[in-house]
């Protein structure tokens, strides 16, 4: 967790963004799906772009599988309308939608090789032979399957399972890709392997995807964007940087990675800078930049572990700091996360790369210690 | 008995003997030993004795002599009654093991997509005939197909016949007897095989663009082939040698192995002969299920290989 879950290289959205194609290639408006009364999503407003990789994130039970079943036609909403490149999706049975799905256990027919596991949509589609055979031999060379043509889906290893569903998904050119939780089945190294290698794949064909997953770390690996859902509705959509960065609620900042929240009222709500008087910390916050708010407005500043700085002396600025006592130390190889208990009560998190833990000063348990952060270093959160 | 036991404990180990030797013993117990008798009787030659049958090994001054007759073999063949019996058997048997199919599948596949309340029920239901006796059953099918049985009254009673029409001592009697007596041994492997079918196969067939009954050949069908078959053979196996139904239902022309074997059984007290068509009767079902076994295990192990 903390900064491990900062994006990653892959996940660097800003220059791949730039190959993206037509805005609203996948709409979903107001989308609201109902279970005899249960209401498992609710005002979903999205839009993907093409060639876009979209993740949905959210905790078990947030209705992500949901949304991603109600683009595949196998649930119809009980409001909403869905698009898929200007056309109307509603109503439409899953076997006429360009759309196809690689299932969480990967579905393959257990009964056929790993061949006709590929072809079956293009049998299904009327091509004929010769030119199957093709596809076949092409996409299962997309996903390096073709030692295993004629092997059985039981013949073959979680991650060669997950290869030949992938390439039985991408084998009828979807103008839509859904993935349901790609790396579910698979152990933790692995995971991490197949999460790059899939995304190259995606973003070679060019194709559009949207995934679901439970698993930060992977939305911000693959995704070039997120949406954060909770309770059946999107709390936010972003890239992944956005969403770190700048969380629009206290359930996003706390949602993805770590974070200290300081709840108080606006005291001084200026053009440039604001202050906020916390009963957490004994010197005001400073914020370096006006918000919509009002004076006495109750908001909260998130400011993540590693933007605050661990000192021995007293910092100068007369704001955004406190003194406290460490009281736990977790050493985590890159960095280490100091707990500091504040005289408050208030417990807040910093993290310190262990390269300047070794070079200068060194705190251990129950030392006296300083935090302190920048004055564009948190984020005011409304709601 | 303890010299063989001690042999055998000797060979297999402990619990395993256990867990082999049941089954194994009852197998023995009740069907190669019974077989083989059959077997050494249907060799024999009839006599008006007790037994009723020639010894096929005699001991005679200082010779052994083994005496195997073909005689009873040879007359099944020349007397064209039995090999007419034999067909019509297998062909009753073929065709209500087809019907039992057609009705039993669909029914099989909606107790298996029910909800588990339901589904429960529904076995019950399957099940709940066989808690009474066969016979009773068959007997109850006489009362309601005869001639002014159930169906007949109430088609006149509504004025659509006005003469009975004759339904039992016919052939439409006995497969409707059959079908009905049968249909549970088809639903109950079929059951088991469909509700073990993973509906996101479906789903996935779905979304790869086939329509529903596409998904249903490609998929649901080949996948249920191990319940239609053995659906199929608990079916057609008993089938063919059925006594009771063609002798209470059927007319004296429903022409089916059992009612031979009976006769010649009970009747004719020929006891090889009746040996010769039993043993003749197995050999018929016995020797396509085991080409199609060999069939099986060869195809499975050249997939794994
Ligand atoms: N067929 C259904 N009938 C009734 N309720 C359902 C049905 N399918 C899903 N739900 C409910 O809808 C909610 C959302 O389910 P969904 O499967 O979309 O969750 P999820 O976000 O995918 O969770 P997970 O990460 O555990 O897969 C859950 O509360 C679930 O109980
Ligand atoms: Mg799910």
């Amino acid at each position: 967790m903390s900064s491990e879950q900062q994006p990653s290289s892959a996940g660097s959205a800003a220059p791949r963004q730039e190959m993206l194609g037509a805005e609203n290639y996948v709409q979903l408006v107001d989308i609201r799906k109902e279970y005899d009364g249960f209401v498992a999503v609710d005002e979903v407003n999205l839009a993907i772009r093409k060639g876009e990789i979209f993740a949905l994130l959210g905790a078990s039970g947030c209705g992500k599988s949901t949304l991603l079943r109600v683009l595949a036609g196998f649930e119809q909403p009980t409001r909403g309308e869905v698009k898929v490149d200007g056309q109307r999706m509603n109503g439409q049975p899953p076997y006429r939608r360009p759309i196809n799905m690689m299932f969480q256990s990967y579905a393959l027919f257990p009964h056929m090789s790993v061949e006709q596991n590929v072809a079956f949509g293009l049998k299904q589609d009327g091509m004929p032979a010769a030119q199957i055979k093709q596809k076949v031999d092409e996409m299962l060379g997309l996903v390096q399957m073709g030692a295993y043509a004629k092997r059985r889906p039981h013949q073959l290893s979680g991650g060669q399972q997950q290869r030949v569903a992938l390439a039985r998904s991408l084998a009828k050119g979807p103008k839509l890709l859904l993935l349901d939780e790609p790396m579910g089945a698979l152990d933790k190294k692995l995971r991490s392997q197949m999460q790059l290698e899939l995304v190259n794949i995606i973003e070679r064909l060019g194709v559009t995807c949207a995934m679901v997953t439970h698993d930060q770390e992977e939305a911000m690996t693959m995704a070039h964007r997120i949406a954060i859902m909770d309770a059946g509705k999107i709390r936010q959509v972003g890239t992944p940087d956005e969403i770190y960065e700048q969380p629009n609620s206290r359930f996003t900042a706390g949602f993805i990675g770590q974070v200290n929240l300081f709840e108080g009222k606006i005291e001084d709500d200026e053009k440039d800078y604001i202050s906020i008087r916390s009963p957490d910390l004994p010197a005001p916050l400073y914020v370096g930049h006006g918000v919509t708010g009002y004076e006495g407005m109750e908001v909260a500043l998130a400011v993540r572990p590693e933007k605050i700085l661990i000192s021995k002396d007293e910092p100068e600025q007369p704001h955004n700091k406190a003194q406290g006592v460490i009281e736990e130390i977790a050493y985590l190889g890159s960095h280490s996360v100091y707990h500091v208990r504040l005289p408050s009560g208030k417990r807040v998190l910093a993290n310190m790369t262990n390269v300047r833990r070794w070079a200068s000063e060194s705190f251990t348990w129950n030392d006296q210690a300083w935090l302190s952060w920048g004055d564009q270093s948190g984020v005011v959160l409304t709601s | 008995m303890n010299a063989v036991i001690g042999w055998l404990r000797q060979r297999l180990p402990g619990p395993r003997w256990l867990v082999i030797g049941v089954p194994f013993l009852w197998m023995l117990l009740f069907f190669a030993v019974p077989f083989a008798i059959a077997l050494k009787i249907s060799f024999s030659q009839a006599l008006i004795a007790m037994p009723p049958y020639s010894p096929i090994v005699e001991w005679n001054d200082t010779a052994l002599t083994l005496k195997l007759s073909f005689n009873n073999y040879l007359y099944l063949i020349r007397d064209n009654v039995y090999v007419s019996a034999y067909l019509s058997s297998l062909g009753i048997a073929v065709v209500s093991t087809a019907i039992c199919l057609l009705i039993g599948y669909p029914m099989a596949y909606a107790i298996a997509r029910m909800s588990p309340a339901n589904r429960n029920i529904c076995l019950m239901l399957v099940i709940l005939p066989s808690w009474t006796s066969f016979l009773i059953r068959i007997y109850a099918w006489v009362g309601i197909l005869k001639n002014n049985g159930l169906i007949n009254n109430m088609l006149m009673g509504i004025g659509l016949i006005d003469e009975p029409l004759q339904i039992l001592h016919t052939p439409l009697a006995v497969y409707v007897g059959i079908v009905y007596a049968y249909l549970p041994f088809m639903i109950l492997p079929l059951y088991a095989n469909l509700v073990k079918l993973d509906h996101r196969l479906l789903e996935a067939a779905y979304d790869l663009g086939a329509k529903p009954w596409q998904a249903f050949i490609k998929i649901t069908l080949p996948l249920s082939r191990a319940g239609i078959i053995a659906g199929s053979m608990l079916v057609l196996i008993p089938v063919v040698g059925e006594f009771v139904i063609p002798e209470m239902l059927g007319g004296p022309d429903t022409l089916m192995i059992g009612k031979v074997l009976w006769g010649e059984f009970f009747n004719n007290r020929d006891w090889p002969v009746a040996s010769a068509v039993a043993i003749v009767m197995l050999a018929l079902l016995l020797i396509p299920i085991m080409i199609f076994h060999h069939h099986q295990s060869k195809e499975l192990e050249s997939k794994l290989s």
